[in-house]
């Protein structure tokens, strides 16, 4: 009897075994793979995202490959990649050989998306980055093209690029400050979470600041988790700086605004804020992170273009939230790869690439455009700039986020000015303007 | 500078003595080493975020019931999955670790994980000669002193107090003395979890909550341990402040290495291990054969 | 021709006599040869990826069991050896152009000496206070490495490393190979001299001291063969995931590590090995409810711990062997007496045929 019993596990045990390994079989679809650490607000992003692509579409009918519509079917795949780079590769390979998938879109963490990465150019599938802003990942097309072309980056723009917008909307509150507080130089601090991205973002701060005629009083570097940033308040206070550029993508970015504002430190916070693009950071902060301004894609009520409006609607209605940057997978789907397709006429990866690394096209939050690097490489990089993808700055004012920039910006001389439609004052908060205004 | 420091550094080693009492206590009693301990005051402060932001309790209320609700639950994990394997040692430690992870699950399941927080028991800052302090932290200090004393007298003043010191001492000759030595086990994991669960109802105001925020109090409450000396209640609170302190010290010296406060106040660990290997105050144990 | 016909019988006679006597052997030998012929059932690229991973976390599994089931130092921060091990190979590759059969030995050697870095601190030290210790170098390093980002990478690691091989294939070859012959030296050193006073030191470090051997060396000793055996598998695994990160050196990784050989049975090579096989592609098999995935990974380990407290393989080779109580050799669990000196083998059994 027991020997029976010990066969039958085994029977049950090989055939489950089996059955894992046979792939899906699909009707005539295209498949996308929509690949994202999906327990977390950044995957959730990918997915809605891509949910609304496949909505929109497939109510169209589909796409139009060569003679045929065919439709499209997302498939979902958790990376996991905060917690396991070995669970992302193996999320990705799965993605690939056993779903095969013939598209994918979604990557957060660069380690996990360079790792990522490898693999989908090892299998020749079209990779659209949706979420990671290192600059290795698109410099390594320019590299070896014949390898890596498949990648492309969707959302953001490239590090550098981040930098650059970052302290242009950095001077513009600088000059806000320095006119209404009348100030003769304005004293900024600091203040960078320890991880690898921001070593280049506080170099070049340091590089830039000064030039553009502001004092820098001091850099601090508190953990990515840090619980308590009293310590480097206090001394950011003694410091007299007015002005703080942050630099945060973790949770840190919550306890300093929090605490900066239960504490009313005399300073105004501006730069990068991850968790303050998040529509919970009011609740997170329990109300105390207003007059944080950050860098930010999508905004409720900000338009870039025509197609702006009825995305962040459709958005809005259909999952209740602002969306993350990282639901540019429905720009990646809807505007990158279906028109390529179409006009490719086949799903071949070699030539979808060569009609969408040509393309320029309108998005909801600007224009794609794709650059090459000095030899004249494709990087399959976005373009950033007037007229192309500028990013916007957000402040939270009244428990909303508000657009602020650009506002009136000139971007260089003979360049008209921008201002997107929606976009506000920036307001300083009224205990920085009483200490300071004599 | 320096009253900063001795400020963030009392704050600092008050939040470590919490945390790692209990951890102390409950490995001097059953020698088991709880992985889980923290991940209990992590299921504390989401059990008092959801009563005070969706339910929309008072905070109070919703600490109270935090800390009888987790160590009700504490108990039942320990009765079911802990109590039938202490004779292992080792199948315990992955036990705990297997119950930290689906703790984690379980909440990364319920809450996601984005970050959320919880409203202060007393909102506000004053100034103390100059430095900041919220009033927040200023209750963790002095919930510390408070449950110190409570400790103590439960632990020099009661009989089950006595009982479990025997316990800690010599759980063989307790046997033989006629103490309970399981129920006394099953009594001190329940003062253990209790402790984290007001640790995290303390606490948990002032940090950020995510399904992950276990992992860095653990890291830092077995430091304090090991370095005050397992067992040692005294030697938990010394090392909680040692630790605190050097903290504060690396913030306020060294602000670009303020990540780095891990690292040295583990290497600190380390050195005095390395002079005194059972700890400040630990007791070296006999090999127990 | 008459010798070769001698010596075919005389290994039919040696494997029928030694190897099919008891079902772990035989177990063990069916393990090899599947692993070894796998691939002519299937070449599926995933199923092989998984499986790769496996064999290394595998040596990186029974090398844990060497130093902490083996020699009793409960090493919390194995993932010292294997981040240790990982970085110097992609250092090496990458800069020195080293291809993976250098760089992963060479990696391996720089583990050993992070061995020695560890040990010698933890000489001194006992049970759960080394246990705790150890934890806490994987974190210093890691503090170090965000510290140096230029030399290390930083987050993101070290990426762009060769390939181990040119194909999925060899890549499975070479790393079950590995496995299978890096995990049975293991084996043999713990059956061995040496092996036998690392066992010892276990059980009774003083009475050891007493017979007049030099615990320290043989502790150090353990330290350094746990850490080259890791380091191989760091090198392996950075070799071909082509990254080095520092993920290699999180806590998560030390305690998986952790708990695949306590599941699978401390104190033995096999246990560890078989925890891996048995854990790791049951996390991957898992992926069918992706929210749930490590809650129920978790909730196995639990109720299996309940039932198994000393691991999941000693507790099927009690259940299929039986130790003769006169001469203390195993015995399949169906027979009467013992193969060897004919004792009965269960109570109330009194010889041939009783």
């Amino acid at each position: 009897m027991r020997k029976n019993s010990l066969g039958w596990s085994l029977f049950w045990a090989i055939f489950l075994a089996l059955a894992m390994c046979f792939p899906a079989w699909g009707a005539d679809v295209i498949k996308i793979g929509v690949i994202g650490p999906m327990n977390f607000v950044q995957g959730k992003g990918h997915w809605n995202g891509a949910l609304m692509a496949e909505e929109e579409l497939n109510a169209k009918g589909g796409i139009q490959v060569g003679s045929k519509k065919m439709k499209i079917q997302i498939i979902k795949a958790d990376s996991n990649e905060f917690l396991s780079i070995t669970d992302a590769t193996n999320a990705m390979e799965r993605l690939i050989t056993r779903d095969k998938v013939d598209f994918i879109v979604g990557g957060f963490r660069s380690e996990a998306v360079l790792a990522m990465q490898d693999i989908a150019m090892d299998y020749k599938k079209i990779f659209i980055d949706c979420g990671a802003a290192h600059p290795e990942l698109c410099l390594r097309v320019g590299k070896d093209y014949k390898r890596y072309k498949y990648f492309f980056r969707q959302t953001p723009f490239n590090s550098n690029y981040l930098g650059k917008s970052c302290f242009i909307q950095f001077a513009t509150v600088a000059a806000i400050l320095k006119k209404t507080l009348n100030l003769p130089k304005v004293k900024v601090a600091i203040v960078g979470e320890k991880a690898m991205w921001v070593e280049p973002m506080i170099g070049a701060a340091k590089k830039v600041l000064p030039q553009m005629g502001m004092e820098i009083v001091g850099t601090w570097r508190p953990s990515q988790v840090a619980t308590d940033v009293t310590a480097e308040l206090s001394a950011i206070q003694r410091s007299g700086a007015q002005l703080i550029f942050t630099v945060f993508s973790a949770s840190v970015g919550i306890t300093f605004a929090r605490q900066a504002g239960e504490l009313k430190i005399p300073a105004v916070q501006a730069g990068i804020n991850v968790e303050a693009q998040k529509d919970g950071f009011w609740d997170a902060t329990q109300g105390k992170g207003g007059y944080v301004g950050t860098l930010n894609t999508y905004c409720r009520g900000v338009e870039v273009n025509e197609l702006s409006k009825p995305f962040m609607d459709k958005y809005v209605k259909k999952f209740g939230e602002t969306p993350t940057y990282t639901a540019g997978t429905y720009d990646a789907i809807v505007y990158a790869l279906a028109p390529s397709i179409e006009k490719a006429g086949t799903l071949d990866a070699d030539k979808v690439v060569s009609v969408l690394e040509k393309s320029v096209y309108k998005v909801p939050v600007g224009t794609i455009a794709y650059f090459n690097d000095e030899k004249g490489n494709p990087l399959h990089d976005i373009k950033w700039g007037p007229g192309f993808v500028t990013g916007i700055m957000v402040q939270w004012q009244d428990g909303k986020m508000k657009g602020v920039w650009p506002n009136h910006w000139k971007a260089a001389k003979g360049v008209p000015e921008v201002t997107y439609k929606g976009i506000v004052p920036f307001k300083i908060p009224p205990w920085v303007v009483a200490k300071y205004k004599k | 500078m320096l009253l900063d420091i001795i400020v963030s550094g009392l704050i600092s080693g008050s939040i470590y003595a919490l945390l790692a009492i209990g951890f102390s206590l409950i490995f001097g009693v059953a020698r088991i080493v709880n992985i889980a301990h923290t991940a209990f005051y992590m299921v504390a402060a989401y059990c008092i975020y959801f009563g005070a932001q969706k339910l929309g309790f008072h905070p109070v209320w919703c600490m109270l019931a935090a800390v009888v609700l987790v160590t009700v639950f504490g108990l039942i994990c320990y009765k079911l999955f802990i109590d039938p394997i202490r004779e292992h040692e080792a199948a315990v430690l992955i036990a705990t670790i297997a119950l930290a992870m689906a703790l984690q699950e379980i909440m990364l399941n319920v809450f996601t994980g984005t970050f959320l927080s919880v409203p202060s028991l007393i909102k506000g800052y004053f100034l103390f000669f100059g430095v900041k302090v919220f009033y927040q932290q200023l209750l963790v200090f002095a919930a510390v002193v408070l449950i110190l004393a409570a400790l103590w007298l439960l632990l020099m003043k009661t009989r089950m107090g006595i009982a479990i010191r025997c316990v800690a001492d010599d759980r063989e000759v307790a046997n033989l003395m006629g103490i309970n030595e399981s129920r006394v086990a099953m009594i001190t994991m329940g003062i253990s979890v209790a402790m984290a669960a007001l640790a995290g109802a303390i606490i948990v105001p002032l940090a950020t909550l995510n399904p992950l925020m276990w992992m860095h109090p653990l890291i830092m409450t077995m430091a304090v341990v090991v370095l005050g000396g397992l067992g040692s209640i005294k030697g938990s609170l010394l090392g909680a402040y040692i630790l605190g302190f050097t903290e504060a010290l690396v913030v306020f010296l060294a602000p670009g290495g303020a990540f780095l406060k891990n690292a040295v106040a583990l290497s600190i660990m380390i050195l005095v291990l390395l002079i005194r290997p059972e700890g400040l105050f630990g007791v070296s144990f006999e090999e127990e054969r | 021709m008459g010798a070769l016909a001698y010596y075919v019988r005389k290994l039919y006679t040696i494997f029928k006599g030694e190897v099919l006597v008891l079902p772990s052997r035989v177990a063990v030998l069916l393990f090899f040869l599947g692993i070894l012929l796998l691939p002519v059932i299937s070449q599926d690229p995933y199923l092989l990826r998984i499986l790769i991973l496996t064999s290394i976390f595998a040596i990186f599994a029974a090398s844990w069991d060497l130093l902490s089931g083996f020699t009793g130092q409960m090493n919390f921060g194995h993932a010292l050896f294997f981040g240790v091990g990982a970085y110097t190979a992609a250092f090496l590759s990458l800069h020195a152009h080293i291809p993976p059969w250098g760089s992963i030995p060479l990696g391996a050697c720089a583990a050993v000496l992070a061995g020695l870095v560890v040990g010698i601190p933890c000489l001194r030290l006992r049970g759960t206070y080394l246990a705790l210790t150890t934890l806490a170098f994987p974190v210093i390093l890691m503090g170090i490495v965000f510290a140096l980002p230029d030399l290390t990478g930083g987050e993101l690691g070290i990426s762009g490393l060769h390939r181990l091989s040119g194909s999925r294939l060899s890549d499975y070859y070479i790393c079950a190979t590995l496995m299978l012959g890096l995990c049975s030296v293991m084996w043999k050193i713990t059956d061995s001299n040496t092996g036998i006073i690392l066992h010892a030191i276990r059980e009774d470090e003083v009475a050891v001291r007493s017979a007049g051997i030099n615990t320290t060396r043989y502790k150090l000793i353990a330290f350094c063969l746990s850490g080259f055996f890791a380091g191989v598998a760091g090198g392996l695994y950075a070799h071909f995931m082509r990254i080095a990160g520092p993920s290699t050196l999180e806590v998560s990784m030390s305690f998986a590590v952790v708990i695949w050989s306590v599941f699978g049975g401390m104190v033995t090579i096999y246990g560890p090995v078989g925890g891996v096989f048995f854990l790791f592609p049951l996390l991957e098999f898992l992926r069918f409810w992706p929210e749930y995935r490590t809650l129920l990974f978790a909730g196995i380990i639990l109720f299996i711990l309940l039932y198994m407290p000393d691991g999941l393989f000693p507790w099927i080779r009690d259940k299929i062997e039986i130790e003769c109580p006169r001469c203390k050799v195993r015995n399949i669990a169906t027979r009467n007496t013992c193969r060897i000196c004919t004792a009965p083998l269960k109570l109330g059994m009194t010889g041939e045929g009783g």
